[in-house]
């Protein structure tokens, strides 16, 4: 008798389960909210702030070509590599910026923890795909660019039905 | 989501017009001329206000829509439309077809996820159809060292035995069945005893190792189930005293046999469940052991015979625990009966009026019971796609105690049981009810 | 056949009739990243001989050539789910050789996150045991489940899988504003859908009856063989590192230890769902004796350089005991970096117990010793 009742108890919580409403995110028409900006460091402090590790974001107007994030990154994913920019600043005088390869950027952000002139942040894009791998080497021009991050829906709990992306 | 697309060549696109072109015509000539040979030999051809039926007054019926009513009721008392639409290939085709798109949304709904979404406006409906159509594009891959005349034979044999087991279903009353054998039920277990012999024959031919495996296991269940199946039909076979499935029903119209052999139907229930290969019995196609069981070797449109013989299968079953248990067709009276006044009078239609001389077309009776059988096996077939989702594989061990111990005991108690009702004098030829 | 004529390594073996030698391999869908060459005879398994290795990187090897922050992405990668756990006992170890001591704040927020861990990999486990076991919805369930406490965790390290999250000192950011609202939310809805677990997956007649008494381990065998666990809580002993050996902040928290006394696949699998309701518990703990404020991190000098020492970290991961031993030299990289995971401990059982075992129970035992084939080969 004990295997009769567990078998009804089993098709009971399937039947039931058959009111619940579904989980799913309709992924790419709902895209999930972030947070925050993306991930950021502060060099006085030492403690990051928290947010999404996505793209990279890099302000021509605080980097000094230090190299300080390619060195970071040498030891991890070798994914960033310092080129030569047609732009001058005061801070810049050997006019060199990072250029970042996201066929081997890990995004672990490291290299934002090394930056001490608040010019090297991540933001919360996602959607990286190219065609060929060159696409995927974001020169200092192209880092520059804040990215347009479509966001739509979040958890939501108050459905006595079941939790949904609403 | 864009496709890559060659470059356009006007010399390449009209050749493959041509292309088409001759092999239409082709193939149109060389088919179509004996088909319709075979048509004038060997079909009867109705006659309509004292001519024979020729391509001249075929024509002119579309005239006077009216005039078509007595070619489409002698259509549908062939053999032909019985065999291929109602209530035999097309029907059960149909329900199929429905049954693999609800099974997929409603164990996407109980596992709180979505299923098929993409395909067709509205949640999916269409998704069988681009499955049926990627597996006619796929390309066949036959083993090399496999035997080729059989692993080419089995599909198409375990469709055409699918076939032979949904033919002997009655769906109403008034001779809807294709073949009405008096000896129905012995006649469906002859069938249902071909299935292991082709799961065996398709499993060895493949040559390999999984299959193999899968093949063994796969004999070793549908054998061991077939006994419980027959046992527990027996009790139903006391009480009517006659083994034509018509018959069967015509004997529930007060009461269904489930009242009073509720053991009887669990176990054919169970049994059920074991030879149709479904969850929790579906080991011979155990996925996280053998691949994929005696189908491993089967691609592209194989195994889509594969499947439609699967969920024809399903269906017969479904259908024939309804006959036998469940009362077939028999429910109360509520399809309305068509108005007096459309059989007089005719309908209007904007321009023309639709006269309809005589009775209407199909039975109102005959609807009615269609319609209770429908519901009846959708019922039945709902409750043989819950188990998969609730429940996990059983190991080949368990399920031959269960089989061979279990099973076969409970179908014992249950034929004393329909005997003790008769010699009671409660039921069967002669009974107080 | 002389044996002088073959290369070393190589062996000859005797072929039986009735002996089928079978390939559980790596293209399979039973058997995850290796290899069990399984010899059967009809039904019962004669030999079973599992071959990792099919993963091995070299982890251990490529750490010498890493400074001691630039180790943190790299060390993390064996179990990506769990990869809290993984880093745990590193960053401990390497605080201990540089003497750096963490602020409390962080020690909290150390304990929440790798308790989310654990519960994030032991979903992942379940599922994968449900869809071995034939369940399909015992896969969906726990899969989809886990999307709320990875999407707890995104929000506080900014990754959902391999967070790069721990480092020696503290961790790298502080949790967002509004955290302690939406974790418990999450966290409350969780338990209440892995209760619903215990329908349809633990109560299951079918499932008892295939699990049960399938590859016993009795207590002095678990223990004489080295088990660490789930394992070993399933058998009997109990053992949890993270009450016998309190690390971090677990000292002040109340956890209760699950213990079995079967020792068969039920009880194991039956281990971590009670370990995952325990989680939630931690969590709302932790959650409450938490210092509302303070630092996170300790500021340490670049490239940091340990003296002539070594030490030896263990830590209670989702599969077991997770020790690291480093050594450091007075250069910026390690010397050696060695990890001893609770998988590739808990690997001697396999042969052990599937000897005479059913064919059918093949998924069904090996899959319960807790198993991660990518952390045993590293």
């Amino acid at each position: 008798m004990g295997t009769a009742t567990g078998i009804i108890k089993a098709l009971n919580s399937g039947i039931k389960h058959l009111a619940v409403k579904r989980f799913t995110l309709r992924y790419p028409e709902q895209k999930l909210k972030f947070v925050g900006d993306g991930y950021q460091y502060d060099p006085n402090t030492g403690v990051g702030i928290a947010g999404y590790k996505g793209r990279h974001m890099l302000f021509h107007d605080h980097c000094t070509g230090c190299q300080l994030c390619s060195i970071a990154c040498e030891g991890i994913a070798e994914a960033i590599a310092m080129v030569k920019v047609p732009e001058e600043w005061k801070q810049n005088k050997k006019a060199i910026m990072p250029q970042i390869d996201y066929g081997k950027c890990v995004f672990c952000g490291l290299c934002v923890d090394a930056c001490p002139f608040y010019a090297l942040y991540m933001t919360n894009d996602y959607e990286l795909s190219s065609f060929t791998k060159e696409g995927l080497i974001y020169t200092p021009a192209q880092l520059q660019v804040k990215p347009n991050v479509q966001q739509d829906v979040e958890f939501k709990f108050d459905n006595p039905r079941g939790a949904t992306h609403g | 989501m864009s496709t890559i697309a060659p470059k356009f060549r006007l010399s390449y696109f009209i050749k493959s017009i041509t292309d088409n072109a001759f092999w239409a015509v082709l193939l149109l000539t060389l088919i179509g001329i004996p088909f319709v040979m075979v048509i004038l030999f060997y079909l009867q051809l109705p006659v309509l206000g004292k001519r024979l039926l020729d391509p001249y007054l075929a024509l002119t019926t579309l005239a006077d829509p009216s005039r078509q009513i007595p070619l489409i009721k002698s259509l549908l008392q062939t053999e032909f439309f019985k065999i291929a639409a109602f209530p035999g290939f097309g029907f059960a085709a149909l329900l199929a077809a429905g049954t693999i798109f609800v099974e997929r949304k409603m164990l996407a709904k109980l596992q709180l996820r979505v299923g098929p979404f993409y395909c067709g406006k509205i949640e999916g409906i269409l998704q069988l159809m681009s499955d049926g159509i990627k597996l006619l594009s796929k390309e066949i891959i036959i083993p090399a060292k496999a035997d080729k005349p059989i692993f080419w034979a089995a599909p198409v044999l375990f469709v055409a035995t699918a076939a032979a087991f949904v033919s002997l279903i009655p769906a109403a009353r008034g001779g809807w069945v294709v073949a009405d054998a008096d000896v129905g039920l012995l006649a469906v277990f002859a069938v249902i005893g071909f299935f292991p012999v082709i799961t065996v024959l398709s499993a060895w031919s493949a040559n390999s190792k999984f299959p193999f495996i899968g093949g063994i296991r796969a004999l070793h269940q549908m054998v061991s189930f077939e006994i419980p199946l027959i046992l527990s039909v027996l009790g139903v076979v006391i009480l009517t005293g006659t083994l034509n499935l018509t018959e069967i029903v015509e004997s529930q119209y007060t009461y269904w046999w489930i009242i009073f052999l509720p053991i009887g139907a669990i176990v054919f229930f169970i049994a059920m469940l074991a030879e149709l290969e479904r969850i929790p019995f579906d080991l011979p196609e155990a996925e996280s052991e053998i691949v994929a069981g005696w189908l491993t070797e089967f691609s592209g449109m194989m195994y889509g015979l594969v499947q439609l013989g699967s969920y024809l299968k399903l269906y017969a079953f479904a259908g024939l625990f309804v006959v036998l248990f469940l009362g077939g067709w028999s429910g109360p009276n509520i399809w309305p009966p068509f108005p007096q006044e459309i059989i007089d009078k005719g309908i209007e239609m904007g321009p023309i009026t639709l006269r309809l001389p005589g009775l209407p077309l199909l039975d109102q009776q005959m609807l009615n019971d269609v319609l209770w059988f429908v519901v009846k096996v959708v019922g039945v077939i709902f409750f043989i796609l819950l188990p998969r989702g609730v429940f996990p594989r059983i190991r080949i061990d368990l399920l031959l105690h269960i089989g061979w111990y279990k099973l076969i005991g409970l179908a014992f108690v249950n034929i004393f049981i329909a005997l003790a009702l008769v010699y009671a004098g409660v039921l069967g030829p002669g009974g107080i009810l | 056949m002389s044996t002088t004529s073959l290369p070393p390594g190589l062996q000859i073996e005797k072929v039986d009739e009735r002996i089928m030698t079978l390939n559980v391999g790596p293209q399979h869908p039973g058997s995850g990243h290796m290899r069990i060459i399984v010899k059967i005879d009809g039904d019962y398994i004669v030999d079973a001989d599992p071959d990792p290795g099919y993963v091995h990187r070299g982890e251990e090897k490529m750490a010498e050539y890493r400074n001691y922050i630039q180790n943190i992405p790299h060390l993390e990668r064996p179990v990506i789910h769990d990869s809290c756990n993984v880093l745990y006992p590193y960053c401990l170890g390497v605080e201990e050789l540089l003497g750096i001591s963490v602020p409390e704040r962080a020690k909290y927020i150390r304990v929440i996150a790798s308790e989310l861990n654990r519960c994030v990999y032991t979903q992942y486990w379940l599922a994968i045991y449900g869809i071995f076991l034939g369940h399909s919805t015992m896969f969906m369930w726990p899969a989809g489940d886990r999307e709320l406490l990875i999407d707890m965790l995104e929000k506080m390290t900014g990754a959902r899988v391999t967070h790069a999250y721990f480092v020696p000192g503290g961790v790298r950011n502080d949790v967002p504003a509004n955290f302690e609202d939406m974790l418990l939310k999450r966290v409350n809805y969780f338990e209440k859908r892995i209760k619903e677990y215990a329908a349809i997956f633990y109560d299951n007649p079918i499932l008892i009856s295939r699990t049960r008494d399938a590859g016993k381990l009795s207590r002095e065998d678990a223990i004489r063989l080295g088990t660490t666990g789930s394992v070993l809580r399933a058998s009997g002993v109990d053992y949890d590192l993270r009450v016998k050996e309190p690390y971090d902040a677990y000292g002040e928290l109340d956890i209760k230890v699950n213990t079995l006394k079967e020792g068969d696949a039920y009880a194991r699998s039956k281990i971590p769902w009670l370990d995952m309701l325990e989680s939630c518990n931690i969590i709302r703990q932790a959650l409450q004796k938490m210092p509302k404020s303070g630092s996170v991190r300790v500021k340490l000098k670049p490239n940091p350089k340990g003296g002539n020492d070594e030490v030896y970290k263990r830590v209670e991961s989702g599969r077991g005991s997770l020790g690291c031993y480093v050594v450091s030299r007075s250069t910026a990289e390690p010397y050696r970096v060695k990890m001893s995971v609770g998988s590739f401990r808990n690997l001697i059982c396999m042969p052990y117990l599937l000897k005479g075992e059913k064919l059918g129970n093949m998924p069904a035992v090996y899959w319960s010793l807790n198993y991660w084939p990518v952390e045993a080969d590293r």
